[in-house]
């Protein structure tokens, strides 16, 4: 075999958390110790040798780095301290950036060099926006009691579309627009390499339907349950934190898409939906809940991760920390703005609320390029262990 | 010349085993003084235990012996069993110490006759052979032991026992009344020759070392394979006493790891190829896997491993054991990946060994006096201070290495002797 390592990218693995990866001697105890690992294609250790060649090409192809949960027992059980867990990790933070689209933004997201564009671009944007709204006033007492932050974009009467939600969704949607596309491109790209990469047979086509019955749906149904996660040992601590910040998501998206409804279609005949909602609304229970869950969640996985890091077993990484302080940034800053809504402060409540509309617009828009891709990329490579091990992938004349 | 404190030219060897003999040899066939001290009742050390050594695959009477009749043979040098150094004063040329020797409870009348032995109700677990055998409480440490001298474990002896051995020895050798003696001595130069001790496989979890019978270490083959232990030379599985017909060697076995310990410890990979020649002369026809990180058979032992490896009952698979599984029948399951073809294997054997390493005493038991160590334990020899290390007190090594080393060791504590 001719390889051609790529010291850029054993470089990048090195900033980005896998310092320790060329200790590695391949003597596969961590392939044995991590639970996750299969009979067949057993990991990290081929990632680990991978790596140390610079293989770049093969392991943005691999399924199994995406299937690895970071659960550390290799990493606690690992010989040499290469710590196979994070080098996976780099490894993936890695290919976020490389399936990442437009190539720039991504770069951007991946190191803490680009921290201070990453929050100047909504923070401008969406300064800018309020500019342009005209809504540029701290509102009265009385009008903000009765409207929130329903017209912190101002107000017109144009009956079909409020302002203040015409202002959010043009930056919040073209935010999650640029999301959507970028996922979708990385994740067709990947499934193309991962399927070349295992000489899939390209004949046999599972149709959309069963493509999401058999592959899909499982997949789903084994992250919203944990079941993988829960094999871990080492850092099982990560199970108590993830679960509940996975669910607050999953409560918040409902919120999101029930307030959108509510405000934007059923609104318009109905004018009582506009306006903030009681606190005994349970669409606004669920939202209050998920909010506390989400940072209690978050919350849970910092300790975690601080003590990782002092106990020496965990890297710190750019990667790692963004997405928790972005998680969290989305939490508190919401939380805040609700409780300077009921205490009735207008200005704090203003400025914690622009602050609250950057860092969820920061969520959207890097989701494809931080840690949150695995969102997507994770979801990917499950449906993709699924399908490799399905007959559709088999040439029945091998069999 | 010589008065019974030493002279200040004395020599000190501290361990009594395969480096402290050559050490303590080399040193007084040149005209020092040295007194050797041994913690155990017994000479010999580690290479007593062995069945043979490699690569020759000759018995350790064959090298132990000899020195055993050069050191009753030489009047410079002073022996004393059952001794540890409680402290170290005073600088290079001019050392006091203090010694410590435990009670044996038999005095020099002893002819090892077994009498008392015989007449001993009592019994304890044999360290000698890993506790797979019970001993007396009065006993013979082992059937070659130098001095031949019996031992009594007074703590395991009962009242009826105290009587029964006490009147059994018709020479008067018995002496339940010893007391601990402690004897200052002035030396030149301290040589460490402490040894070493397998590395407790209870530490390694994953490798489940105490939960089944049939995982065993590679010193307990030796001992099973020698003609004079537990099972006179038969290779057995514990417990049921089953004959084998497959075996796993787990290579590595807390060596070579950041968690146990970091360093190589030199000998088991040629353990594991001398103990497959124990099995083919017991088991022709066994299998036999080999798990291994590398296979270091350095220098000569390349053609040994060679010649072993041609073996067609035995697989070698690259690839560590991180996981033993204790079957239902007895058996269990190893499982290692093979690096080579990116496959789990999950191979069921009648018996696991467990090739632990070497962890230095000194390390395990920590030292009674400050010493210049490095991270794993190993003493730092130090011609300046003349306080030098032999052996596998000093590093890993095999039988000849550490006869080098011990020589060498001999040599640096002389040239401080006559500074």
């Amino acid at each position: 075999m001719n390889v051609q390592p790529d010291l850029d990218f054993i470089k990048y693995l090195k900033t980005a958390g896998g310092d320790t990866m060329k200790k590695c001697y391949q003597c596969a105890t961590c392939s044995v110790v991590c639970p996750l690992s299969t009979d067949d294609k057993p990991f990290p250790r081929k990632e680990m040798i991978w790596s140390q060649w610079g293989m770049k090409d093969k392991l943005v192809a691999d399924a199994d780095v995406f299937l690895c949960h970071q659960c550390g027992d290799c990493t606690a059980y690992c010989p040499r301290g290469a710590k196979p867990g994070d080098v996976l990790g780099a490894i993936r933070s890695y290919a976020y950036t490389f399936y990442g689209w437009p190539t720039g933004l991504a770069k951007l997201a991946s190191s803490a060099k680009g921290l201070p564009m990453l929050i100047a671009i909504p923070a401008v944007v969406i300064f800018v926006f309020w500019l342009i709204s005209g809504g540029m006033a701290i509102p009265s007492v009385e009008e903000f009691s009765k409207y929130g932050y329903q017209r912190f974009f101002g107000h017109w009467d144009f009956h079909w579309l409020s302002k203040n939600v015409a202002f959010i969704d043009i930056f919040m949607l073209a935010a999650f627009g640029l999301a959507v596309v970028s996922s979708y491109k990385g994740v067709t790209t990947m499934w193309k390499k991962m399927a070349e990469n295992e000489g899939v047979n390209p004949d046999y086509k599972p149709s959309l339907v069963q493509m999401a019955q058999q592959f899909v749906w499982p997949s789903i149904i084994e992250i919203v349950l944990h079941s993988r996660f829960k094999e871990c040992k080492t850092n099982i601590d990560r199970v108590t934190g993830h679960l509940p910040l996975m669910l607050a998501f999953v409560g918040l998206f409902i919120v999101t898409v029930w307030s959108a409804f509510a405000n934007d279609v059923l609104g318009l005949w109905i004018p009582s939906l506009h306006g903030p909602m009681s606190v005994w609304n349970p669409v606004k229970i669920l939202a209050n809940v998920s909010a506390v869950a989400m940072i209690v969640g978050v919350g849970i996985l910092w300790i975690n991760r601080a003590k990782a890091e002092a106990e020496g077993g965990v890297t710190p990484t750019f990667f790692d920390w963004f997405l928790i302080w972005e998680i969290m940034a989305v939490g508190v800053s919401g939380l805040l703005a609700e409780v300077l809504r009921w205490a009735g402060l207008a200005a704090p409540g203003y400025i914690i609320y622009y602050i609250h509309l950057v860092t969820v617009m920061m969520l959207f828009m890097y989701l494809p390029y931080t840690k949150l891709a695995h969102l997507v990329y994770r979801t990917t490579a499950y449906t993709f262990e699924k399908y490799r091990e399905s007959s559709f992938s088999k040439n029945p004349l091998d069999e | 010349m010589t008065d019974e404190q030493g002279t200040s030219g004395a020599i000190l060897v501290v361990g009594g085993g395969i480096s402290g003999l050559t050490a303590a040899l080399e040193a007084a066939e040149v005209g020092n003084d040295v007194f050797l001290v041994e913690k155990n009742a017994y000479f010999g050390g580690r290479v007593a235990q062995l069945n043979q050594y490699f690569p020759k695959l000759c018995p350790p009477s064959c090298g132990l012996e000899i020195n055993f009749k050069r050191i009753k043979d030489n009047r410079s040098i002073r022996t004393y069993t059952m001794t540890s150094v409680k402290a170290v004063s005073g600088g290079p040329g001019n050392y006091e110490v203090t010694l410590e020797t435990a009670p044996r409870y038999v005095n020099s009348n002893c002819t090892a006759c077994g009498d008392c032995a015989e007449a001993c109700p009592d019994e304890i677990d044999n360290e000698f052979n890993f506790g797979m055998n019970k001993s007396k409480a009065a006993y013979l440490p082992h059937e070659m032991a130098f001095p031949r001298r019996y031992v009594i474990n007074k703590d395991a002896l009962s009242e009826d026992g105290a009587a029964a051995v006490k009147s059994s020895c018709k020479y008067n050798a018995v002496d339940l009344d010893m007391q601990v003696d402690t004897k200052t001595i002035n030396v030149a130069s301290i040589i460490w020759a402490t040894g070493w001790t397998p590395y407790d496989p209870t530490k390694m979890d994953n490798l489940k070392y105490g939960q089944s019978p049939a995982i065993v270490t590679n010193m307990m083959i030796e001992r099973m394979a020698a003609p004079g232990g537990p099972t006179d030379g038969a290779i057995l599985r514990p417990g049921d006493n089953k004959e084998p017909e497959s075996f796993a060697f787990v290579q590595c076995a807390g060596s070579r790891d950041e968690n146990h310990l970091e360093f190589c410890s030199y000998i088991c990979c040629m353990a594991t190829f001398k103990q497959m020649t124990y099995i083919r002369e017991r088991y022709p026809e066994a299998k036999i896997y080999v798990f291994y990180i590398d296979l270091r058979t350095p220098g000569k032992y390349e053609k040994f491993r060679e010649k072993l490896m041609d073996d067609a009952n035995s697989t070698f698979i690259k690839g560590k054991v991180a996981e033993i599984i204790p079957e239902s029948d007895g058996s269990v399951t190893v499982v290692a990946e093979n690096a080579v073809t990116g496959q789990k294997i999950k191979q069921t054997v009648d018996m696991a060994v467990l090739a632990t390493g070497m962890q230095p005493s000194l390390a395990a038991e920590a030292a009674s006096v400050s010493l210049d160590m490095d991270p794993s334990g190993f003493v730092v020899s130090n011609p300046e201070s003349g306080v030098l290390s032999a052996g596998c007190a000093c590093r890993a090594a095999d039988v000849v290495t550490s006869n080098q080393s011990a020589t060498a060791a001999a040599l640096k504590a002389i040239q401080v002797s006559r500074r």
